[in-house]
């Protein structure tokens, strides 16, 4: 594999409320290489956000990153001042978020709100950074580009204004552009389109993307690799062929479990994960996910998981990883988990 | 647009008449008069002077023929001060009101909004307290108190100032801070919360995302929006300070148009309460007119008369 562009390690954010020290991200470590399209699946709360607010440093007063590195470019981010930072939010890392009616300013036009962006990390003139959102308009589909940058956010609808929002994040070429939950304040019909925009821009482009969503059907039609996180923490990692194919973590198993297939007849009822995610302010000892777990052993309560990989697990692929005991060499036989399935194994 | 000034024209207007009717029958349904505080006042003589002033026509006739002068932006002489009239009175007054309203206002503007700005960017650090200590005092206490405490420690105990008139700049300090000490510390409560209010909306996370400096995020992005609930409340207070406080010019014996009205309405000075009511009332209309047009400016959402 090549050398990674963004690399996190050990990455730990809190946020501090009345309650107490909320422990948001716990712990998170992954790569994203060059090029590759990165997905992070969670349920609200898991922290998959938080991460990335984390890496741009973007996190709101109460939220505090208070451990780990976030390695871009070999360049430790939690080490740079202000300024470097600055310089490189927008322009080498870039940022859609989720709801493209609130996240562009009512007051200003489009055109301005992506021209400031073009000004802030470029010498140009204000005439050749005109020149450039109109390209960058086209580029994202936005019809009679020119005539629609004196527009307002509230004239367009969210899919455009999504596109507006794609269009701000591709300004200064970045490197790596985050995508946090981009489809889901958006119609079913015009997700899709805004999925394969982004899809099409990232290889015409060759910029990474993390691409963090709930939405397990998104990730498997644009992702190569997934992280799957739950409790502020990494449950299991792996190429999106092998974790679709062969999930080795019961949430992972569970989450797959809950979505429906149009393709399936058999009037199979969904299998929803029952209870609810941990409270962050007081995280479990041992696995978070063990209160809600099938498979759920004495040791899942009482100690954490590491993070098992083919090394020491046989039933991982190579560069996959799961957090789960029964990936232990000592823990028993579960079918479909640590063992093959029933299927597989015939 | 001009279509749309038109019709708010229009409808101030209407507004207007509905305030000198209502004014004028309240007026008259008040018992006593203009004349019964003259000292033993001879009965023909009150009957001359009430003849002299229409006041012995039935009511609907004087409604009818005050509405006739005030067309004619003729206000009426003043029944106590012989040979003065409102207009006269009004326009006498004018100059000085206007002059400590107005710094009154630049006062509120240049003080109250930097304030709450201050104090939202340090939220729960000392400035913030700072802030919110001098303007929760401010809103709390009444300005006749503030008015006296400023004139007992900066005129009477250290002399800096006059005690009252207005015959140098120094005379206007106090009363334009006793005037405008409410609102300065309102507008900066108000400036401080839509502030902190705009700073936790999403576009404000997008600009920060974009790499903005500070400077930009804040004032390019996060004044403007959060300054549309100060512009509403700018109006009506620019009207109220513009027509003087009543009490201020009364404590600090300025000649503004306040002290007028209140010895207008003790004296029964039935053309003088009427108009002055009608000239704050077209004020206030202005006023809040003109704070509806800067609304297009700040808000490209907002599209005026459209929905008419």
């Amino acid at each position: 594999m090549s050398v990674p562009m963004l690399s996190v390690r050990d990455l730990r954010t809190s946020f501090f409320s009345q309650r107490g020290e909320v422990q948001a991200v716990r712990g998170v470590s992954f790569d994203v290489h060059p090029g590759e399209i990165l997905g992070i699946v969670g349920e609200s709360g898991s922290g998959k956000s938080i991460t990335c607010m984390s890496i741009l440093r973007l996190l709101k007063s109460s939220g505090r990153i208070m451990g780990g590195e976030a390695l871009f470019d070999g360049r430790d981010l939690f080490g740079l001042d202000e300024d470097a930072m600055r310089d490189l939010r927008g322009n080498d890392i870039a940022v859609i978020f989720q709801d493209p009616m609130t996240s562009l300013n009512p007051t200003l036009t489009v055109g301005e709100q992506v021209i400031e962006t073009i000004l802030r990390h470029r010498k140009v003139s204000r005439a050749e950074a005109r020149a450039r959102a109109i390209e960058l308009f086209e580029l994202v589909r936005i019809p009679s580009a020119a005539k629609r940058l004196k527009s307002y956010p509230h004239e367009f609808s969210g899919g455009m204004r999504q596109r507006v929002m794609i269009a701000m994040a591709l300004s200064c070429d970045p490197k790596l552009l985050i995508a946090d939950e981009p489809t889901t304040a958006l119609d079913v019909t015009i997700q899709r389109q805004i999925l394969l925009l982004l899809k099409e821009l990232q290889s015409r482009l060759g910029m990474a993307v993390i691409l963090i969503t709930h939405d397990l059907g998104v990730i498997a039609e644009v992702t190569d690799r997934i992280v799957v996180m739950y409790g502020g923490m990494v449950m299991e990692q792996g190429s999106v062929r092998d974790l679709f194919a062969h999930p080795r973590h019961p949430y992972t198993q569970g989450l797959l479990s809950s979505v429906p297939d149009l393709r399936d007849d058999t009037h199979r009822r969904l299998t929803p994960i029952p209870g609810s995610p941990p409270d962050m302010v007081h995280p479990p000892a041992g696995c978070p996910f063990a209160p809600r777990c099938i498979h759920a052993m004495n040791q899942c309560a009482q100690a954490m998981p590491p993070l098992f990989t083919t090394a020491t697990a046989p039933a991982l692929a190579a560069g996959q990883g799961a957090r789960c005991w029964l990936h232990h060499a000592e823990a028993p036989a579960v079918p479909g988990v640590n063992a093959p399935a029933l299927e597989e194994a015939v | 647009m001009p279509l749309y000034v038109l019709q708010r024209l229009g409808l101030m207007l209407v507004t207007l008449f509905a305030i000198v009717t209502l004014t004028f029958f309240l007026m008259h349904a008040v018992p006593g008069g203009p004349f019964v505080s003259e000292r033993m006042l001879a009965p023909e003589i009150e009957a001359a002077l009430n003849a002299k002033f229409g006041l012995s026509d039935p009511i609907w006739v004087q409604y009818l023929n005050y509405l006739r002068s005030i067309m004619m932006f003729d206000l009426g002489p003043s029944f106590k001060y012989p040979g003065v009239s409102v207009n006269q009175m009004i326009a006498d007054g004018l100059p000085v009101t206007l002059r400590t309203g107005l710094l009154a206002v630049i006062c509120v503007i240049a003080l109250g909004v930097p304030m709450g700005i201050v104090a939202a960017l340090n939220r729960n650090k000392w400035p913030d307290t700072a802030v919110m200590m001098v303007a929760t005092m401010g809103v709390a206490i009444p300005s006749y108190v503030i008015a006296t405490v400023l004139l007992y420690v900066f005129a009477l105990r250290l002399g800096w100032v006059p005690t009252f008139g207005l015959d140098d700049w120094r005379g206007y300090i106090l009363p334009v801070l006793a005037l405008s000490g409410f609102w300065v510390s309102f507008v900066a409560r108000l400036s401080r919360s839509s502030l902190l209010e705009t700073l936790d909306q999403d576009y404000m996370t997008t600009a920060r995302a974009k790499g903005l400096k500070p400077g930009q995020v804040l004032f390019k992005h996060g004044l403007r929006n959060s300054l549309i609930p100060v512009v509403t409340v700018l109006g009506p207070v620019t009207a109220n300070l513009l027509t003087g406080s009543f009490v201020i010019e009364q404590i600090f014996a300025l000649p503004g148009i306040g002290r007028h009205f209140v010895l207008s309405i003790t004296n029964r000075d039935y053309t003088a309460i009427m108009g002055i009511t009608i000239f704050y009332a077209a004020l206030l209309m202005v006023m809040i007119l003109i704070v509806d047009l800067l609304y297009l400016w700040l808000d490209p959402r907002i599209k005026l008369g459209k929905q008419a």
